[in-house]
């Protein structure tokens, strides 16, 4: 060992860190407590009041029909997440049991999985997600399966590489030969190895599903109206974007200050 | 004159002192010689020289290069040097070479690069370095198509390749065997000529005893000593430099045999393995008695590390058979690593570790008594793998393994990372295990001093196809070679 090992530099601030978790944290307080302390129905229309700008009861003024853009946009920023945050679980799950059993057992199982993995990696993901929301009744239920499909083969990816890794190091021989067992050496030598890269892909992987949810709905094939969802409300107000300009720039702005905070917390996939 | 005059260098980090003011002059024609354990600061001091310290490190000093007078405490101004007036041998030329590119070119593009000839001239003296150090064919090749020794050979052409006059070899022989080892001392020798400036940083004594010249004994950040090499290494004023002498596996006293009686922990017959479809030995045949060090001893690559795990069943064997004494349990032979930090999980306190391998085989009790024996502080517990050095690991490794009370442990190059003072005491504490504890060791090191000093039965391995020894483990110590 080199002497220069021994002195490691020390741990810079992770201030972009910080930061991502901020905005990620304020962005689910808006969400969380904004229609706590202003009451408001995100669908309650008042044709009378389109387009009019902010007032006490409607901080962000109102679209095109009259509803309110703060309780839309709250109600928005609940959906989507919430849907990005089930499909990432289950994907990361999924990708972590089969990534392992790729590893440990090498051989057949290994051979499909990673030909399962490589084929749907050649598939478009917002392709796969339409597919699935073709075929599944129930649009919030099709956004989890189709992204949960689209989200596994990362998190498969990387388990796998890592575990094989760790599986063939000294360390996990060590632990063979005094005796351990499979689960012992996951929980000890393997998981704290992969964590960190999961916690990463995870940030990742709600950001790619946020934005595929958005971009379907900005499409016209996504979420149907008259549901709240980000892309969906910046499409329906993009024509009217001279007259009132901070009901369109609300949600583009929340949707950048999500994504930005989500991509700053997962930092470098080097980590 | 002299190439490179170091003054009062000091390394600190932050408050702490990691390297005490040192002044050095490396004159031509004669090398200079670093000699300290690991922790020295021996290769701090060679960074704190080249402008290299990691950030962190603030260097003190003055260093005189060539007609350059620079201070060590701005490294950025060291840079316009590299390669040019001093160059740095890298370590495991392997690593260090590109693999994607040919021998050849890698000596062409330092010649163009950092010497600034063009690109015909460049390629003309590249041929012609490579002609002198015999790689005239090896100039095609690969890195990957190289041997360890040509691939040496390769990285200093490219490294002497800048017109540097002084060159800093860091451990140049680290994980070398013997005959390779001396290969790489000649050529370094004879590489620096009559005007060069060498300066060799090191712990293996063999390699410092064959370059001769100046010496510098370092500990803990420290001078102990200095002088002419051979008066250092013959009549050492200071205790700690003959103590670091005397841990020399060459000058050792051969351990007394401790096999005990009785049928043996493992036969191994007629065993043969054979590794992505060449055949490293076959027909070998040995037995290692119960409480007896078996030593194995060979050329890198020659396969006694595979040779290991075939008898403790982690590699499948080509032909032959490995019994275990019947009455042997499934985990009673274990193993201990070349590198110890790679052989712990990484982010778990030691302490864990052991407390898990305790509670495992109901041995909690003997930690505290093993941790004594093996005169390792409790503290370490507390700590990670990478925060202990490989010594101290090395030791707890041996204390995990005997949790288990095993009847054979394979130490598989177990001190080739440790520095003499520690390696003579690890192989001790394992010949004492062999004695008190009855357990087998089966020792594997290139080292044929420290097999030859250590073991009680000794298989050399070698490229040629070994005869079938007796069956009594003792006469396969004088098997011809």
């Amino acid at each position: 060992m080199s002497t220069a090992e021994l002195y490691t530099q020390p741990a810079r601030l992770p201030v972009a860190r910080s930061l991502g978790a901020s905005l990620v944290i304020l962005v689910a307080a808006v969400a969380l407590i904004g229609p706590l302390l202003i009451p408001g129905d995100p669908l309650a229309q008042s044709l009378l009041k389109a387009l009019s700008g902010p007032e006490a009861t409607a901080p962000l003024g109102y679209d095109h029909l009259g509803r309110s853009v703060f309780h839309r946009l709250c109600a928005a920023l609940m959906l989507s997440p919430l849907i990005a945050l089930a499909a990432v679980l289950t994907a990361g799950a999924a990708g972590l049991i089969l990534g392992t059993l790729s590893a440990a057992m090498g051989g057949w199982v290994d051979t499909v999985l990673t030909t399962l993995a490589d084929a749907l990696l050649a598939l478009p993901g917002l392709l796969l997600v339409l597919i699935v929301l073709a075929m599944v009744p129930g649009t919030a239920t099709g956004f989890w399966i189709g992204l949960s499909l689209v989200l596994w083969v990362e998190f498969y990816r990387l388990t796998r590489a890592a575990t094989r890794e760790v599986l063939v190091s000294p360390s996990v021989e060590a632990a063979r030969l005094l005796g351990f067992r499979a689960p012992y050496i996951f929980r000890t030598h393997v998981w704290p190895e992969i964590a960190p890269l999961m916690l990463t892909t995870a940030a990742f992987g709600i950001a790619t599903a946020i934005m595929a949810i958005a971009a379907l709905g900005f499409v016209h094939v996504g979420m149907r109206a008259p549901t709240p969802e980000l892309g969906l409300m910046m499409v329906e107000l993009l024509p009217y974007w001279r007259e009132a300009p901070l009901a369109l720039l609300s949600p583009a702005i929340a949707t950048f200050a999500l994504l930005l905070g989500l991509t700053l917390l997962a930092g470098s996939r080097e980590t | 004159m002299s190439f490179l005059t170091a003054t009062d260098i000091t390394v600190r980090d932050g408050a702490q002192t990691l390297l005490e003011p040192l002044s050095l002059t490396v004159t031509p024609g004669e090398p200079l010689i670093i000699l300290g354990e690991t922790g020295s600061g021996k290769s701090l001091m060679a960074q704190a020289i080249m402008g290299t310290l990691p950030a962190g490190l603030r260097a003190q000093g003055e260093v005189r290069i060539g007609a350059h007078t620079l201070s060590a405490s701005e490294p950025r101004r060291f840079r316009g040097l590299w390669g040019r007036e001093i160059s740095v041998l890298p370590q495991e030329p392997w690593l260090s070479l590109d693999p994607l590119m040919r021998a050849g070119t890698q000596v062409t593009e330092a010649h163009r690069l950092v010497r600034g000839l063009s690109a015909a001239d460049a390629k003309a003296r590249a041929s012609s370095d490579l002609g002198q150090l015999g790689l005239t064919a090896a100039a095609r090749h690969y890195p990957h198509q190289l041997s360890g020794g040509m691939a040496q050979r390769v990285a200093i052409a490219a490294a002497r390749a800048g017109g540097a006059g002084i060159v800093i070899a860091d451990e140049p022989t680290k994980g070398l065997d013997a005959a390779r080892r001396d290969d790489v001392a000649d050529l370094l020798l004879s590489e620096m000529g009559d005007n060069g400036g060498l300066l060799v940083i090191t712990h293996d004594l063999a390699l410092a005893r064959r370059m001769g010249g100046q010496m510098i004994v370092l500990r803990q950040g420290k001078v102990v000593e200095t002088g002419a090499t051979e008066t250092v290494m013959s009549a050492a004023r200071e205790a700690y430099t003959r103590a670091l002498l005397a841990a020399d596996p060459e000058s050792w006293t051969r351990r007394a045999p401790s096999r005990r009686d009785g049928p043996p922990v493992v036969d191994v017959h007629g065993l043969s393995v054979a590794r992505g479809g060449r055949e490293l030995f076959s027909g070998v045949g040995f037995d290692v008695a119960a409480g007896g060090v078996f030593g194995i001893t060979g050329p890198s690559g020659c396969g006694k590390s595979t040779l290991g795990d075939a008898v403790l069943g982690l590699v499948a064997p080509a032909a032959g058979t490995v019994t275990r004494r019947a009455d042997i349990g499934p985990h009673g032979f274990q193993k201990l690593y070349q590198d110890p930090v790679a052989a712990f999980p990484r982010k778990r306190r030691l302490g864990e570790t052991l407390n898990d391998v305790a509670r495992m085989t109901g041995e909690s009790a003997r930690v505290a008594p093993l941790l004594e024996q093996l005169g390792l502080s409790p503290t370490l517990l507390e700590r990670r793998p990478g925060a202990v050095s490989g010594g101290e690991l090395q030791r707890l490794s041996i204390l995990r393994a005997l949790l288990r009370r095993p009847a054979l442990i394979f130490a598989d190059e177990p001190t080739s990372r440790l520095d003499p003072i520690t390696q003579a005491r690890v192989i001790g504490m394992l010949g004492e295990i062999a004695m008190t504890e009855g357990t087998a060791i089966l020792l594997v090191s290139h080292d044929a001093a420290l097999v030859r000093n250590t073991a009680d039965a000794v298989l050399p391995l070698g490229k040629t196809v070994l005869p079938e020894p007796q069956p009594d483990a003792a006469s396969v110590a004088t098997a011809p070679h």
